[in-house]
């Protein structure tokens, strides 16, 4: 009899067991949404909890973080990503450097809050001087939405950062250049040129640059000169040299073979042979 | 020095003969192997995940060590009145407590050099190299040290119970001495700021022996820090051992 | 020749339930213990002979008063060095074999490895434990860790060996044996000092005896001085049908015999002659001396009786 009992007692138990645990799953599913999150206290909190294990503590946030950031049923999940990943796991381990990208590649591509993304690069490269791959991918994300300006700055910063390979400084010419500044594009060009750590195909390649803006920064200039003397005399000029006898310009640039720039009076363009090496 | 050897040796292996230690190091072992599969759910670094999981687990089962083998090292032998003959003996009662710390410290010291040992192999498998693991490694065993001379002071005058618990919170405090000098500045009065200035001097501050941080991301430390730390530890350590040997003095055995 | 223990004043006091009250467990004993002689502190328990033997090992510290082992204080390493000390219920390492413990102690002892290996070999051989040398000291019975106890007592042959209770927990066998030991320690020209409260065994070791009660001494000296040795009374058990007029008081035993207790050789003569006389049968005669049981009892009873009169 008592055995029956015993027997009966575990399989109602099992029963409750089973049937309660899979209706917490399904209400699970449902979405208790992001109330985790909004446990989740401060890092210099949890660094006390640590007693001393803080960057392991930093890990296990970090990994969780990934399985949650992974999981595309959440909505709304992305209002606590500079949190998570800029003040928890910062605090716990701010040296970690590859939760400051995780998070601006998140925050960037998936919660569109570019700003903020850059917000946590800045954050990282500010506790670690040395971590040049930060404001590396701060110019890229500025890169990305077209403000060249920005980007050219942070690989500006991102070159001078201890151990940083000169290569950056390239980089940082290259986009002064599309921000439409030739002439400062010019010179960063030839600080590439002149830095002795470059080797010889980067010098080539800074050449090949200064050539080529250089040739557009003059015939930029000229079509600048051009349209000026439009104005003042309702026609395009007839040739270069006029619109130095008009005194528009003091002199005419030379190319950088040492040519004269040519000039198309019909179509009132300019052109150089240089520009034909390169087709820009 | 001779009693204070047999006595070590003696400790040590009455250690070795304790299931319990090779419980807490095949846990340590597992989960160093267990850190080379968690490493590959991290986007990033793989290795950082297995320097602290490791550098941490030989901490927390030093720790469990210190404190499981420590806190009844003194007590038991009241306890079980194997005590009596062994003061008999012409032993003075300090080398009988430097014997227990000597012999705890060699436990201790095993524990580290192999979940030490098992890090820095877990560490090379993965392609990186583990050679700046080792001050932190070092300092994690001075760390055990300091908290072995608490346990074994502790364990010199109460239950192991009681030990444990006191032992536990001089590790909690000391992971938390830092707060005190963040108390001292939001203290109103002087008495107050003087309080949090002593408490902040006297208590073991753990916090300074702790270089997870640095060696797991490959900085250096500044120089002079390694050696001060280690002096620190040490030099406390023996502070309490003295002390320990002092109360273990005046005891009586009813 | 000076004594080798010397206990002057002696005081000990602990703290009652509670903390409330004190007991004076040892109060106010002077005691002086010669070399080569054996020496039996009596008493029933609670007595303070344990706490006498503390203090005499530096485990306590007394309250008042002096003990001194070779002159020195227990507390001196010195002092200790020359004795051997077994305690009561004694409990040894778990862990440990029989040879590695008693290496140990040889250790603490000072003595080198060659002779620690000798001295361990003999003395194993001496209390009787031959055969269990590489047993954990875990599966000993009570009775071999009684003698592992001994045999860690005098294993660097000491001068003095202190034993607590040496008896307690033996059988018949291994109680001759102890006894033996202890008379073969005089042999040598050393000193045994111990306690106990089986009083059969005082009487065939010791040279001396001290009877403490509730922590004071009741009497000290020779064991043959305390005990006389004539026969003080005689037993005769007689049965059948007795002379009305018998000397000496008589018992009746439930198995229909009786005891007559008769004083002297005298009224022993005449119970010889009178019981068969009037048709008994004398079935034994016992003659009987004042044992340390009867001096021990009557001591006991004095302290209580001036206890209740105070």
């Amino acid at each position: 009899m008592r055995r029956l009992l015993v027997m009966l007692l575990v399989a109602v138990a099992a029963l409750g067991v089973g049937s309660a645990r899979a209706r917490l799953s399904d209400i699970d599913a449902a979405g208790r949404g992001n109330k985790d999150l909004l446990y989740m206290p401060n890092g210099k909190y949890l660094k006390a909890i640590s007693l001393g294990h803080a960057p392991l503590l930093a890990d296990f946030v970090y990994l969780w973080a990934i399985q949650y950031y992974s999981d595309y049923t959440q909505a709304d999940r992305y209002r606590y990503v500079e949190h998570v990943f800029g003040d928890v796991i910062a605090e716990l381990d701010p040296g970690y450097i590859d939760p400051y990208w995780l998070g601006a590649v998140i925050l960037t591509t998936e919660g569109k809050d570019e700003e903020a993304g850059l917000r946590l690069l800045d954050r990282g490269f500010e506790k670690n001087p040395s971590a040049w791959i930060l404001p590396f991918l701060a110019g890229w994300e500025c890169e990305r939405f077209g403000r060249f300006d920005r980007a050219a700055a942070y690989f500006d910063r991102a070159a001078k950062a201890p151990g940083a390979p000169p290569d950056l400084f390239r980089l940082k010419a290259g986009m002064t250049a599309r921000t439409g500044n030739l002439r400062e594009a010019i010179s960063r060009w030839q600080d590439v040129l002149g830095d002795p750590r470059n080797n010889d195909e980067a010098r080539a390649i800074a050449a090949r640059q200064i050539r080529t803006l250089t040739v557009r920064a003059d015939v930029q200039d000229l079509d600048a000169a051009i349209a000026a003397f439009r104005a003042r005399n309702g026609r395009p000029p007839h040739s270069l040299d006029e619109l130095v006898r008009s005194g528009i310009v003091s002199a005419l640039p030379q190319d950088p073979d040492g040519n004269a720039y040519a000039y198309d009076p019909s179509a009132g363009t300019v052109s150089s042979a240089a520009s034909r090496v390169l087709g820009s | 020095m001779n009693a204070i050897i047999a006595i070590a040796l003696n400790t040590f292996r009455e250690a070795i003969r304790d299931r319990i230690l090779y419980l807490i190091l095949a846990f340590a072992l597992v989960l160093i192997a267990v850190s080379h599969f968690v490493s590959l759910l991290t986007v990033g670094s793989e290795v950082k995940i297995v320097k602290d999981l490791g550098l941490s687990a030989i901490s927390f089962f030093g720790l469990l060590t210190a404190v499981f083998v420590g806190v009844s090292l003194v007590f038991k032998e009241i306890e079980r009145r194997t005590i009596y003959t062994l003061l008999a003996q012409p032993v003075r009662r300090w080398q009988f407590v430097c014997g227990k710390y000597a012999g705890l410290s060699l436990v201790l010291a095993l524990s580290v050099v192999l979940t030490g040992a098992a890090l820095l192999v877990a560490v090379a498998l993965k392609g990186d190299s583990p050679v700046g693991l080792l001050p932190a490694v070092v300092l994690a065993f001075v760390e055990l040290e300091l908290i072995a001379a608490f346990a074994v002071l502790f364990s010199s005058f109460t239950n192991p119970i009681l030990a444990a618990v006191g032992t536990v919170a001089t590790y909690v405090v000391g992971h938390l001495s830092w707060s005190f000098d963040l108390l001292e500045k939001r203290m109103a009065g002087d008495i107050g700021k003087a309080m949090c200035r002593g408490l902040h001097a006297f208590l073991p501050n753990l916090d300074r022996l702790n270089v997870k941080a640095s060696a797991v991301h490959g900085l250096a430390l500044p120089p002079g820090y390694f050696a001060a730390a280690v002096v620190y530890g040490l030099s406390y350590a023996l502070l309490i051992v003295i002390l320990a040997c002092l109360v273990f003095e005046r005891r009586e055995f009813v | 020749m000076s004594a080798v223990i010397e206990i002057q004043g002696l005081r000990k006091a602990f703290r009652g339930h509670l903390g409330i009250g004190r007991r004076a467990a040892v109060d106010g004993l002077d005691l002086s213990v010669k070399q080569g002689e054996i020496f039996g502190l009596l008493g029933p328990n609670g007595a303070g002979k344990t706490t006498t033997l503390k203090m005499m090992l530096a485990l306590l510290r007394p309250d008042e008063g002096e003990v001194r082992l070779f002159g020195r204080q227990p507390t001196d390493v010195a002092a200790r060095r020359r004795l051997g000390f077994l305690p009561e219920n004694p409990y040894f390492y778990d862990y440990l074999t029989a040879v590695e413990f008693l290496d140990l102690y040889g250790r603490l002892h000072g003595l080198d490895a060659a002779d620690r290996k000798r001295r361990i070999v003999t003395a194993i051989e001496r209390v009787g434990l031959s055969g269990s040398e590489g047993t954990p000291l875990r599966k000993f019975s009570k009775g071999m860790t009684q003698r592992l106890g001994l045999a860690q007592a005098i294993q660097h042959d000491p001068e003095l060996v202190i034993l607590d209770e040496p008896m307690s927990g033996l059988d018949p066998i291994g109680r001759r044996d102890v006894r033996d030991l202890i008379l073969a320690q005089r042999a040598a020209g050393r000193t045994v000092f111990f306690s106990s409260h089986i009083l059969q065994d005082a009487e065939m070791l010791c040279d001396r005896v001290a009877i403490v009660f509730k922590g004071k001494l009741r009497s000290v000296g020779k064991l043959d001085e305390l005990v006389a040795r004539e026969a003080k009374w005689i037993e005769v058990s007689v049965r059948g049908a007795l002379p009305a007029d018998l000397p000496g008081d008589r018992t009746t035993v439930p198995d229909g015999t009786t005891l007559l207790r008769v004083d002297g050789v005298p009224s022993l003569t005449k119970v010889l002659a009178a019981v068969p006389a009037a048709g008994g049968e004398v079935l034994s005669v016992w003659p009987r001396r004042e044992s340390l049981e009867d001096l021990f009892l009557r001591e006991i009873g004095r302290a209580k009786a001036e206890e209740r009169a105070s």
